[in-house]
């Protein structure tokens, strides 16, 4: 038993060919003997191919189960009334056959065909209807036209760009823009001074602000507890 | 008449065309379409010529004759003849005889699953999805089409052999006819 074992087109494809080999009687089949040979295969199509082998598994289990059923001791009744617990899967196993056996006949078939010939049906787009075709009045201006409504059209399909960068706040650019406000203000609010609320920004904004207290540029003043505090430029 | 006919059929080629086709086209009514169908048919045969009317997949084709395939292979350059596999067969079959059915119908009667070949049975055009059964999950019904029956030779489903010929009897059961009549219930 070697590589002809992939031949088979399935479990009941070879179950077939087993009782064909041993020349039994498909209505009466011998289960311990073919139940055997079933199992003796699929070891050796478990050393060549372990996934090919698990499609022959399921058969192999129901051929176990119907061997035991037929071991197991009947009563009378049992006898009478019971049916061979071999009729399902020869109903099957005479079904696949007839299958089996027209595809015989659909192969002879088959070849007959392949002795006659057809043509492709003939391409009929040169005598389409008029205004299915291009109109020849079409400029270049047209197309460009078209082209461009189409670059368009592309465009608004487009995801929106939406770079995620990080914007830098240095303490440094935002001195920068406090001296700008205080030029022109004299004196702000502290509020004033933040128009984000980023953690960078006011960090930054809020060192700058204490920079700049430190080097004397700025007098920050409050006329009392929770009051509106004020920032504002020391005159020289 | 007859020359429009025979002009038709040449321009659609291998996908043929049906009676009504030909009512339709020629404006006249079915009577009248046999009559130059067969008028035509006839002239093919009676004189030596190299094509002859065929009734391939439910549609009327021009093809050549079986006895100049020599000739015609001889134009061939590639030689290598392909033929369906063993597995596609069995599944064509299978869904040849039981159409419409789920791919799991067929999965069931061969033993093995079916889904590979199924898929490419439909890219070739053998076998078209054609709807939904009511079973659980609402599984795809599968049928063949006319091209499977053209690439068979075969005019209509009809002409598929008789499946009780290929069904071994058990000749010690008396009540044969029960026995049969249990698999046409599929």
């Amino acid at each position: 038993m070697d590589v002809k074992v992939l031949d088979f087109e399935g479990p009941l494809d070879l179950l077939l060919h087993l009782i064909k080999e041993s020349k039994v009687d498909i209505f009466n089949i011998p289960m311990e003997e073919i139940t055997s040979q079933y199992l003796s295969y699929l070891h050796t199509l478990e050393v060549i191919d372990l996934e090919k082998a698990s499609i022959y598994l399921p058969l192999a289990s129901e051929l176990m189960e119907i061997k035991a059923k037929m071991l197991l001791p009947k009563n009378e009744i049992e006898k009478e009334e019971a049916e061979d617990p071999r009729d399902d899967l020869v109903k099957r196993l005479l079904e696949y056959e007839a299958y089996k056996e027209i595809t015989k006949s659909l192969k002879e078939k088959e070849q007959e065909r392949k002795k006659v010939y057809t043509k492709l049906p003939s391409v009929l787009t040169p005598y389409m209807e008029e205004n299915n075709i291009i109109e020849n009045d079409n400029t270049l201006d047209d197309l460009i036209d078209a082209f461009q409504k189409f670059l368009k059209r592309k465009e608004e399909e487009k995801p929106l760009k939406t770079k995620v960068t990080l914007k830098e706040i240095t303490i440094s650019s935002r001195r920068l823009e406090i001296q700008s406000i205080l030029k022109t203000k004299k004196r702000a609010k502290f509020k004033e001074l933040f128009h984000h609320y980023s953690r960078s920004y006011v960090v930054a904004t809020f060192l700058a602000i204490l920079e700049m207290a430190r080097e004397s540029y700025l007098k920050i003043t409050q006329d009392g507890l929770f009051e509106e505090i004020i920032v504002e430029v020391k005159e020289e | 008449m007859i020359a429009a006919l025979e002009g038709l059929l040449f321009v659609v080629g291998e996908d043929g065309l049906t009676l009504s086709q030909i009512e339709e086209i020629l404006e006249i009514d079915e009577e009248k379409a046999k009559e130059v169908l067969s008028t035509l048919k006839a002239s093919y045969e009676e004189s030596n010529r190299g094509i002859r009317i065929d009734f391939l997949g439910n549609r009327l084709k021009l093809t050549t004759k079986k006895e100049h395939q020599k000739y015609y292979q001889k134009l061939v350059v590639n030689k290598e003849n392909n033929l369906l596999s063993q597995a596609a067969l069995e599944t064509l079959a299978i869904i040849a005889y039981n159409q419409p059915l789920t791919r799991l119908s067929v999965d069931k009667l061969r033993g093995v699953s079916s889904q590979q070949i199924l898929r490419k049975l439909v890219a070739k055009g053998f076998v078209k999805e054609v709807g939904r059964s009511d079973l659980p999950g609402r599984p795809i019904l599968y049928e063949t089409t006319s091209m499977f029956l053209d690439y068979f030779g075969l005019s209509t489903i009809k002409d598929l052999p008789d499946m009780q010929n290929f069904l071994k009897q058990n000749q010690e059961e008396d009540d044969v006819d029960l026995y049969t009549s249990k698999y046409q219930e599929i």
